[in-house]
């Protein structure tokens, strides 16, 4: 018996093995094939997103609406060439998506990279594409130290960063939600970078305007809100939610309301999903408008529900609209009868200019890689539906 | 003194202590007879959830109820604890039970194993997002909605008072199985010397399977109940429910099952309290460095018998 | 007097299963006997004579390979899994004096290889304008880890088996919420809020290593000087393996009660043996965070510890060509089966393979492979007449093997559903398989294995991160059952 699986491990040694040199010689040929008639042949993206772990539900998505768009375009016989995805899972681990990252840039079929997600992996691994020319565009990376200029050209993402958020909700709070000097506004962070920067933002500037800001935090992994709820005092008018979740923002609304207390909960574009936050009375900031409304928008959603039930969340579809300007540079690059190389991908990409895309916001990006004109709405949910205000 | 405050935090820590305590209790019985550290216990209780969740769908879906609220709960614990009761057996029939003679450390790499393939095996077949209890009216039932409100102007909502009467219930329950049935006569004989109770006549393989099974049971049922109060299920909830669990055992009294309740309220109350009165940053680890302390100062646990060592 | 049986035979005693560890008996008389039973023919004389082979001679086997490794390929990313799979090899080192030596569960090793890497970064990165030399980090950083290590198991002295575990759990959790946090530390919310480790963000724009004017930049440079710094670990615990302290952790660890009575000094030894695990966690980290110039707090939680536990104790706690072995398996087949060509070559090579290497005697393994090959052409040819959109789909890898897949396998145009269904039936399926026996079993297998093709087409190899993930954990389920011990693990390792 012993013996038999050692025979089966030294088999199975010897087929990972073969894979790994079957890999070295794979890479090797479809470098020769983007050399010449190159746009007859298939177009490798790479994608790098927490599919599986604590943050799989927003990672899988974000694959989930890369690999929606990509089906969709190589079922068009229209367009040309056709593309691929490779994914890579990162595990929200910085140290992981550098790993992950390596092997994108050692495979000379990629062209472009989509995510990673979260800002930590992005300073994590940018360094390692603009060493292999690639170009890289997030759907979800919100840090505001990420475009100031040292990635230039590089690194792109198509959703706007926190300081623009931060300033859009505080504004908001103060004028038409009459938060006034003297109340109090809790706002509760939940560890996680994306939730800190922004919270950081705002609670500085309500500060400036004389606002009490009462900073708490609770950990992502935490579904207890009940003991945070009850620190909310008479004078908390607003509780400022920049969650990655939303069900965790319906959940703290809920217990506020189960234990009486009259706080307005604003939710942060992590929270930007009906489905699951539909606690009346509301507010979300978010950096599109509502998907579901838009008539245009309507047959893509339902067809992506059919093709993988089970929910979405807010940062899934800016990767759908990722993947459209990756296909059409790719595209462009084509029509001017060259091959897609790292290099024209990315000059290509710069230049994106999608008038309409699924978000119902046009695509367009800074020098620096930011979105062009980006502006935050604002929703109340009303009757458990969004209503943009 | 703020005793809404004082009240709310009291009532919030009962609640999550409360299935802490069920889920320790199902661990703890399993250490008590294999002296196996089961981490895949709080995948068991992932499981359950999803089976409360499924029930859910089946008989509401986006419109209204079609079945009395109390009926649809009932059915809910029934089939979350029959589900996962199964799951338990079967994890350690195939699992563990080859392995009850090898190092203490195979099983629980063995149970790592099981939690990946568990875990993994949910999101590939259920998907990675965050279902919600609440998704489907849930919110509009009596349950969700009405409390009642304590002196001091606190309340208490009905779906926290179904989770602590409740883990109340199957803890009375439990306790009158173990002390009162001839079976669990036998799993008190097994826990103690497992060698003994077999040249004693004990079936040991199937006190075991009972064992396994009622464990599971309870972490079925545990799972319905945080579903209940907080409404999330997803495939990575079991993780961080399965560390508390063995945490609120261990500082109970590993092997010992009112010690693991009491594990279970400590930790909850703990959270509660180091949120509502000293900082929400630093809760995590306020907690634990309270828990360190008890273990110091106890080394056996809040209610463990010191281990003799026999010579 | 009837025919039939005579009084029943004694059962086993409950430590008499095959292959169990016997209770009482050391690791030396449990190896000599393993010897005893090989039995005899081809593979045991080459296993009695690889045994023969000291065993120094195949740690210098290893390291001339891996230092050959690189110079064979120009992927920069095969030599990043490398650098990887070295950083396990090295945590799992340290984890094997505290685990396999002396018998802790140490559940909060990696709060030791983050403090390792926050201390690197905190003194070679702008945060507090700190920019040493690494020859000088290094020692410092170590030494401070290894006084964690000792600080940490100073009041755990009188804590036994799973409540030493719990306790460093704490601590290892307590670790990850201070790094998580660490950004606005203030003493009781009295004095202003301190900045020390980052919080989320962590600590970017680590310095690379800098050995005395020696810049080390690339990849490659990396896995060098890890390689190096394992090497020069590897030596020194095998050193300390044979030495007397060596011998004291192992009778500590066989029975800790007898070795006080022979004047063991138990309490020193644990002490000792957790600040040398932690030292090596320590400069495990200031490797980590010279390469990836950047740490956070996610990076040290107990995920991380699972997968150097599994690598530990899958390579067979208390040996160290154990480890090199359960790294190289964990680590090499997660980053492999990330691919889907590669996952779906793994898959089918060593499902044939087991199937060749276990069933006995060679009629049933033909039937088995004709059969399957029989039903799945039939099972195509059938629903391709009736319901078309079955195989419409494709097969996930393409030449040879791929065409043929194709001829043989259904490929429903919309598979989730049935996917996910069959899936379930699959876990099913194999569990009961294990409750038969003889022909009956052959003849499941048949179905079985069809249907496990038609999951892995069109169901697993579609989502390789999850895939990977499950597969780790059927490995680790069937290797740690088929091997308790570890694949090269002694046959005795008890936890005090």
């Amino acid at each position: 018996m012993v013996m038999r699986v050692g025979l089966v491990a030294l088999i199975g040694a010897m087929a990972v093995v073969a894979a790994g040199c079957g890999s070295g010689s794979k890479s090797g040929t479809t470098t020769a094939a983007s050399g010449g008639g190159a746009c007859s042949s298939t177009v490798s993206l790479g994608m790098l997103a927490p599919i599986t772990g604590p943050a799989g539900s927003i990672g899988s998505d974000q694959l989930h609406w890369a690999q929606f768009f990509i089906s969709n375009w190589n079922a068009d016989s229209a367009n040309s060439p056709k593309l691929k995805l490779v994914q890579g899972d990162t595990q929200l681990d910085p140290a992981k998506a550098s790993t992950v990252a390596q092997s994108f840039a050692s495979n000379k079929a990629i062209v472009g990279v989509i995510g990673p997600a979260g800002s930590d992996e992005v300073e994590a691994t940018t360094p390692i594409f603009v060493k292999a020319g690639l170009a890289t565009a997030s759907g979800s990376a919100t840090r505001v130290s990420l475009t100031a200029g040292k990635w230039k050209g590089y690194f792109f993402r198509d959703v706007p960063n926190d300081g623009v958020q931060g300033p859009t909700d505080a504004d908001y709070m103060l004028s038409t939600l009459k938060v006034a000097k003297g109340d109090t506004v809790m706002v509760v962070d939940d560890q996680e970078s994306y939730s800190t920067g922004l919270a950081d933002i705002i609670g500085t500037e309500l500060k400036g305007k004389g606002v009490t800001v009462d900073r708490e935090s609770i950990s992502q992994k935490a579904t207890d809100f009940s003991s945070l709820v009850a620190k909310a005092s008479g004078s908390t008018k607003v509780v400022f939610l920049p969650f990655q979740l939303a069900s965790q923002a319906q959940l703290f609304a809920q217990q506020l309301q189960s234990q009486g207390k009259t706080a307005i909960v604003f939710g942060s574009d992590g929270t930007f999903d009906s489905s699951k936050f539909h606690a009346n009375g509301s507010y979300i900031s978010f950096f599109a408008p509502d998907v579901t409304t838009l008539a245009a928008a309507k047959d893509s959603v339902t067809a992506f529900n059919k093709a993988f039930p089970g929910g979405t969340s807010p940062f899934g579809a800016p990767n759908y609209v990722l993947a459209q300007a990756y296909a059409e540079a790719i595209s462009s690059v084509c029509k001017a009868g060259n091959a897609p190389t790292r290099d024209n991908v990315r000059a290509e990409l710069a230049k994106t200019n999608l008038s309409d895309t699924l978000l119902g916001t046009p695509l367009s990006f800074t020098a620096n890689g930011d979105v062009k004109g980006a502006k935050f709405f604002i929703f109340k949910i009303e009757n458990g539906k969004y209503v943009t205000q | 003194m703020n005793w809404n405050l004082f009240v709310t935090e009291l009532v919030a820590g009962i609640t999550h202590g409360s299935v802490y305590a069920l889920i320790a209790l199902g661990f703890s019985m399993v250490y008590g007879i294999l002296k196996l550290l089961n981490f895949a216990h709080g995948d068991i209780y992932m499981i359950g959830a999803f089976i409360g969740y499924g029930l859910i769908t089946v008989f509401g879906g986006p419109a209204q109820m079609h079945v009395n609220v109390i009926l649809l709960l009932t059915l809910m614990f029934l089939c979350a604890m029959l589900g996962g009761g199964l799951v338990g057996v079967m994890v350690e029939r195939f699992a563990y039970r080859r392995l009850r003679n090898a190092p203490r450390i195979a099983p629980l790499i063995t149970a790592l194993g099981v939690s990946f393939f568990l875990e993994n095996g949910a999101q590939l077949v259920l998907g990675a997002q965050f279902q919600s209890y609440d998704s489907f009216s849930w919110s509009n039932t009596p349950i969700a909605l009405r409390h009642f409100t304590l002196p001091a102007h606190a309340n208490v909502s009905y779906a926290q008072i179904i989770v602590v009467v409740g883990t109340v219930v199957l803890m009375i329950a439990l306790t009158l199985f173990v002390q009162r049935t001839q079976t669990g006569k036998a799993m008190r004989a097994t826990a103690f010397d497992r060698e003994a109770a077999a040249m004693m006549g004990i079936d040991v393989d199937r006190v075991i399977v009972v064992t396994f099974f009622i464990g599971s049971a309870l972490a079925g049922a545990a799972g319905v109940f945080n579903c209940l109060a907080y409404q999330q299920v997803w495939p990575y909830m079991g993780f961080q429910a399965g560390l508390f669990a063995f945490t609120a055992a261990v500082v109970g009294g590993i092997g010992n099952l009112p010690g693991a309740v009491l594990g279970g309220l400590l930790i909850g109350l703990a959270e509660s309290f180091a949120t509502g009165y000293l900082s929400s940053t630093f809760q995590q680890a306020i907690v634990f460095a309270l828990l360190i302390a008890v273990m110091l100062v106890r080394p056996s646990g809040l209610l463990g018998r010191a281990a003799v060592q026999k010579v | 007097m009837d025919g039939g049986k005579d009084i029943d035979p004694v059962p086993a005693r409950p430590d008499e299963g095959q292959g169990a560890s016997r209770i009482g008996v050391d690791d030396w008389v449990a190896s000599h006997e393993v010897r005893r039973d090989r039995g005899e023919g081809v593979l045991a004389d080459i296993r009695t004579e690889l045994e023969r082979v000291p065993r120094h001679a195949f740690y210098a086997g290893f390291g001339v390979l891996a230092a050959l490794m690189p110079l064979f390929t120009s992927n920069d990313y095969i030599v990043r899994v490398g650098f990887d799979t070295l950083l396990y090899m090295l945590l799992a080192l340290g984890l094997n004096i505290v685990v396999g030596y002396a018998g802790l569960l140490d559940l909060g090793y990696v709060a030791f290889y983050g403090f390792g890497a926050y201390g690197y970064a905190m003194l070679a990165s702008p945060k507090f304008g700190l920019h040493w030399d690494t020859l000088l980090i290094i020692p410092v950083v170590v030494v401070a880890t290894a006084t964690l290590g000792f600080l940490v198991a100073l009041p755990s002295r009188r804590l036994l088996g799973d409540y030493l575990a719990i306790v460093t759990l704490f601590f290892g959790q307590l670790f990850v919420t201070v790094y998580q946090n660490g950004n606005r530390i203030s003493f009781l919310g009295l004095t202003r809020h301190y900045d020390l480790t980052g919080g989320p963000n962590g600590i970017p724009d680590v310095d690379n290593f800098n050995l005395g004017g020696l810049h080390v930049g690339s990849v490659r440079a990396y896995y060098y000087v890890a390689l190096i710094m394992f090497l020069l670990v590897l030596t020194c615990v095998y050193l300390v393996d044979l030495s007397r302290t060596g011998r004291a952790w192992k009778s500590l660890r066989e029975d800790p009660l007898a070795a006080e009575l022979m004047g063991i000094p138990v309490k020193r030894l644990k002490l000792v043996a957790f600040a040398c695990g932690a030292g090596i966690a320590g400069l495990t980290g200031t490797l980590f965070a010279g390469l990836n110039t950047a740490v956070f707090s996610a990076n040290f939680d107990v995920a991380t510890l699972i997968i150097v536990y599994a690598i530990l104790i899958l390579g067979g706690a208390g040996s160290l060509g154990g480890i090199i072995l359960g790294a190289l398996v964990v680590n090499v087949s997660l980053e492999v089966l990330r691919t889907p060509g590669h996952a779906t070559a793994v898959f089918y090579v060593v499902l044939a393979g087991t199937l060749v290497a276990v069933i006995r005697p060679w009629k049933r393994l033909a039937v088995l492979i004709v059969g399957t090959l029989a039903v799945g052409y039939a099972a195509h040819a059938i629903v391709a007449s009736a319901w078309p959109r079955g195989i419409e789909g494709s097969a996930s890898v393409g030449g040879w093997f791929g065409s043929f897949v194709n001829g043989w396998q259904l490929h429903p145009s919309n598979p989730r559903f049935i996917g996910n269904l069959a899936f379930v039936a699959l876990v099913f399926a194999v569990l009961l398989l294990t409750l038969i026996q003889g022909w009956k079993r052959v003849l499941a297998m048949i179905p079985t294995l069809y249907l496990a093709s038609f999951v892995w087409e069109n169901r697993l190899v579609v989502e390789p991160s999850i895939t990977r993930l499950i597969l780790l954990g059927v490995i680790l389920i069937v290797l740690m059952n088929a091997r308790p011990q570890g694949l090269l693990g002694t046959s005795r390792v008890e936890i005090v």
